[in-house]
């Protein structure tokens, strides 16, 4: 007697559906869907999503639109931080998060309304200037002289944004935001695919140094300590680990 | 292959892909060309290892992930999870019908979802190339398709013709 296999599932299916089986594992589903009309029935709806999609969102015109060819033909500008730096910096970074996860151990307290207000200011400004085309900084870092002196002056403090160029970020600028606790700065960073990243520095008098602590506001994550005096938030729509390197990074040269 | 044509050859597949993710030819046009600008830009840092075309999708799917960012704090959208799933009726007579309602169904799918089903569907990606694109593993990938498609049926209608469940 021929044991009955059991019925194919969607799990099965779609790494089928999709060509993405090996062959012998590609034959051995072929051979067990004449026997489940429903897996039959799944396959040819999902075939059918696709015919739709394919109908709806047609192949383009071939001609591209003047203002693409442009885009793609305009001068490219000087070369940035390479590749091989990137890579060296994941490793500090790595390396540096084990410095720092036995320094964040002192530090188990939870954060207080302050720090929660800092990260939340820095998470919401994060989302409402990354996605700038135009106008991401106030100060672009070409100017670097006036804009290091401008907030340093609004803040009161000292204000030099670290260089996470090895890292692949490139400085693009800065701004200066109200926030419950005055003036707060904001510098924004750029990698090579675009991908941007937020550092928000507030004066947070009176409140004592803490660990790194993480805040999350949908897919954006902040990375936000305390240390004399002021308060800080590296904001990034990236892997933890990701951050937590960067925000290492800062934490290094600030301190 | 000059790096620059061949960026230019993955043009008609990123526009393609844009116009499906914001549904509208215009609006994905704008789209690509923010990625080609930022693409040219960002061709001599870019690591050399890897697939230029997924860079190419990376970089597409950065900028769109900051648009809806921005669209979703004006208001204008809400996520499906607040949203009641309501099964449409069933299509499939009427193919003008069936059009709209996935179009409208693809609009009310979670943008990472309709992301990683857009890569495929429309452009035959492999699970590989389209988990390097997302910069996700396969295996998320995978279960990310498998709720787009089943969300997809939900809402068209065609969910009850085939009851099936996955392992979890």
């Amino acid at each position: 007697m021929t044991q009955i296999p059991a019925p194919l599932i969607e799990e099965d299916l779609i790494a089928y559906f999709e060509g993405a089986l090996t062959s012998e594992e590609h034959d051995r589903i072929t051979a067990r869907l004449d026997a489940d009309p429903q897996a039959q029935a799944l396959l040819a709806d999902w075939t059918a999503q696709n015919d739709v999609l394919q109908q709806l969102y047609p192949a383009p015109d071939p001609a591209l639109p003047d203002r693409l060819t442009r885009a793609l033909h305009q001068a490219a500008p000087p070369t940035a931080p390479s590749w091989q730096g990137w890579r060296i910096a994941v490793m500090v970074g790595m390396l540096a998060i084990g410095t720092a996860s036995g320094w964040i151990a002192h530090g188990i307290a939870r954060p207080g309304q302050a720090q929660v207000v800092l990260a939340q200011a820095a998470m919401s400004a994060h989302d409402t200037f990354v996605v700038e085309v135009v106008h991401p900084v106030e100060v672009a870092a070409t100017q670097r002289d006036h804009m290091d002196s401008w907030m340093s002056k609004r803040m009161g403090t000292d204000m030099r944004p670290p260089d996470l160029d090895a890292a692949g970020f490139r400085l693009m600028g800065g701004r200066i935001l109200p926030s419950d606790s005055g003036p707060a700065g904001l510098y924004m960073y750029e990698n090579g695919e675009g991908q941007r990243i937020t550092l928000y520095v507030s004066n947070q008098p009176g409140q004592s140094d803490s660990a790194f602590r993480f805040a999350t506001q949908g897919d954006t994550q902040s990375l936000y300590w305390n240390d004399a005096d002021l308060g800080y938030a590296v904001v990034g729509d990236m892997p933890r680990p990701a951050l937590r390197a960067l925000a290492d990074r800062v934490y290094d040269q600030l301190i | 292959m000059t790096a620059l044509n061949e960026i230019e050859s993955h043009i008609p597949a990123l526009r393609r892909y844009a116009h499906a993710l914001m549904r509208d030819l215009d609006a994905g046009d704008d789209l690509v060309q923010d990625c080609l600008e930022r693409a040219v830009a960002a061709l001599p840092s870019r690591r050399p290892d890897g697939s230029l075309k997924a860079w190419l999708f990376r970089i597409l799917i950065n900028r769109h992930r900051d648009i809806l960012r921005r669209t979703a704090r004006a208001g204008h959208l809400v996520a499906i999870e607040n949203l009641p799933v309501e099964p449409a009726t069933p299509a499939g007579q009427d193919g003008h019908m069936a059009l709209r309602e996935t179009e409208a169904a693809i609009a009310r799918l979670p943008d990472d979802q309709r992301r990683a089903l857009l890569l495929v569907a429309l452009e035959g990606a492999s699970f590989d190339e389209a988990a390097a694109a997302l910069e996700i593993p396969k295996g998320t990938f995978m279960s990310r398709l498998a709720r787009a498609r089943a969300a997809l049926r939900t809402m068209t209608g065609r969910a009850d013709s085939v009851r099936r469940k996955t392992h979890e």
